[in-house]
């Protein structure tokens, strides 16, 4: 009897990631092979929506920036985070200081995503407070130009999406005795190897989930690299472009390719570590 | 104090200052008299918050923020899709994290759609919604929105959620059952007790990540739609004047105001 409740326990969540997920993949999947005519689509099977976004010129384009910004950001926020993640689980003694660095690191979020990143014009543009100190302290002779480049991109991103990465990892940490590195250090283990072996092996489960959380939050985002990245042609972009034109084949053809170039990073991150260990084992 | 921890809460706070950087930004510039985004501020004022509203505006970036009922709307309409995904990630997220620490047939399977859902990039999610309910007939309504918030913020919440359970739970629950105690009881009295504060930040995280969602809303978002959609729209028509960040200041005080108050009570909980 207890066991039946369970199954049906899991029914709520299971018939809405069936309903709002798995049906509109399946529809996308499903109209990625019909034959595109304006606007809209016709009933007939075929494979040129794939052949045709996999071969244009500026397919290749489109990949290498889509995964070496997605695939950097995540990485900028794993070398920036960690080490908060660590001060935050270990140094950080009294729980309702933890309490409220967690709602400082919230408060960000609950400001409009556009404010946030228009906020950034009054310190990157060219008209902005990073170049004005740097043209009045004499270090530059002419405005740098910060906007409408990747290094834009990436500052963005980090800023919005260093909360992704912090988490998991804090929760990787907070399985960690910290009795294991003081006996590590009582032992005389050379510090570079009580970081590696200890604290870092600990806290891969949480690096994976924070590097998969940040890497699917950027990939999927669009918005910021047309915007601030001078027009970066993105998979994501591609999609959007597509079905702003109503060409529904190619848009959903477009948005399968940018689902498995998620899956396959996916893929090789649980190769590394499985992150059930994180969740339930 | 160790040496190790001075520097470990410099660290930190740089780290702070980095992330409320454009915000510390935002709120200054938004007393600028100027309707441009410049520094220095020539002349400080609180038009953009209570201006008084005069009738040649009529483009919308002009018109002071106290003014703008369509903002307001959105601001309404954001509370209401945000709150009911809260209320509906908190029931997902537990009940589903609940029953799969049990191993059950396809709770890997169930674990892996879980993580499809966070997985799946945003424009995917928001296009085959558009999609299904075209095919259906059916016209796109603010529960669209609510129900693919749910799914996105549900994975997320339920990685959180089962990584933070204390790991005595099922032997206290276990111990009760063996009692004979009734489980719905076991549930009231022994679970949920020990759970509160992970339900709670399930809430919250449905709330937040649903407030500030932008790609999966643009596609389902009808009428003024919520703040993500409703000011993005708004700069992609009308030009950036102080005004958007006269708004993000508002939301910048609330939402740090309410946080404080939700951290006060997690620490009084904790108790």
């Amino acid at each position: 009897m207890v066991r039946h409740m369970r199954y049906i326990l899991i029914l709520p969540g299971l018939i809405t990631y069936i309903f709002f997920l798995i049906v509109p993949l399946g529809i996308m999947t499903v109209m990625s092979f019909f034959k595109p005519v304006w606007p809209g689509y016709k009933v007939e099977f075929t494979v040129s929506n794939y052949i045709s976004y996999l071969t244009s010129p500026q397919f290749k384009t489109m990949l290498i920036n889509t995964l070496y910004t997605s695939i950097g950001t995540a990485f900028i926020c794993l070398v920036i985070g960690f080490p908060f993640a660590y001060c935050y689980t270990f140094k950080v003694k009294s729980q309702r200081a933890k309490n409220y660095i967690t709602m400082f690191l919230l408060a960000p979020f609950l400001i409009d995503w556009t404010i946030r990143s228009v906020a950034w014009l009054s310190i990157l543009g060219e008209g902005g407070v990073l170049n004005s100190l740097l043209l009045s302290s004499g270090l530059i002779s002419k405005p740098l130009k910060i906007l409408f480049t990747p290094a834009a991109l990436f500052i963005i991103w980090v800023q919005t999406n260093l909360l992704f990465m912090i988490f998991p990892i804090n929760l990787a940490l907070g399985r960690l005795d910290p009795e294991m590195i003081d006996a590590a250090r009582v032992l005389k283990a050379p510090p570079h190897r009580v970081i590696y072996d200890i604290i870092f092996k600990a806290s891969l489960p949480g690096v994976i989930c924070g590097f998969i959380f940040v890497f699917v939050n950027t990939i999927s985002d669009y918005v910021t690299p047309a915007l601030w990245a001078g027009g970066m042609q993105t998979l994501g972009l591609s999609v959007s472009t597509y079905a702003s034109q109503f060409l529904w084949p190619q848009a959903s053809a477009a948005g399968i390719i940018l689902l498995v170039v998620c899956i396959i990073v996916l893929y090789i991150l649980l190769k590394i570590v499985d992150i059930k260990k994180l969740v339930y084992e | 104090m160790k040496k190790s921890d001075i520097i470990a809460k410099i660290y930190m706070l740089i780290i702070f200052i980095v992330i409320y950087l454009p915000t510390i930004f935002l709120v200054i510039l938004s007393f600028n008299d100027s309707p441009k985004i410049l520094f220095p501020i020539k002349q400080l004022s609180m038009r953009w918050y209570t201006g008084q509203r005069e009738l040649w505006q009529m483009n919308p970036s002009y018109i002071p923020i106290i003014h703008d009922w369509q903002f307001w709307n959105a601001v309404t309409n954001s509370i209401r899709v945000s709150g009911i995904t809260a209320v509906l990630t908190c029931i997902i997220v537990t009940v589903t994290a609940l029953t799969m620490r049990y191993r059950l047939v396809g709770r890997d399977i169930l674990f892996y759609l879980f993580l499809l859902g966070f997985i799946t990039p945003g424009a995917l999610v928001g296009l085959g919604t558009v999609l299904m309910f075209s095919m259906l007939g059916v016209s796109i309504t603010e529960w669209n929105m609510i129900a693919i918030n749910t799914v996105y913020a549900s994975s997320f919440g339920f990685i959180l959620m089962m990584a933070r359970f204390d790991p005595e739970l099922m032997l206290y629950e276990q111990t009760a059952a063996a009692l004979r105690v009734d489980p719905l009881r076991v549930y009231l009295h022994i679970t949920l007790p020990l759970i509160k504060w992970e339900v709670l930040s399930a809430g919250i995280m449905g709330f937040l990540l649903s407030w500030g969602e932008l790609i999966r809303n643009l596609w389902v978002a009808r009428g003024t739609g919520v703040v993500s959609t409703f000011i993005y729209t708004q700069l992609t028509v009308y030009p950036l004047t102080t005004k958007w960040f006269a708004a993000g200041t508002i939301m910048t005080v609330v939402s740090i105001v309410g946080l404080l108050i939700m951290a006060e009570l997690l620490s009084r909980g904790a108790k």
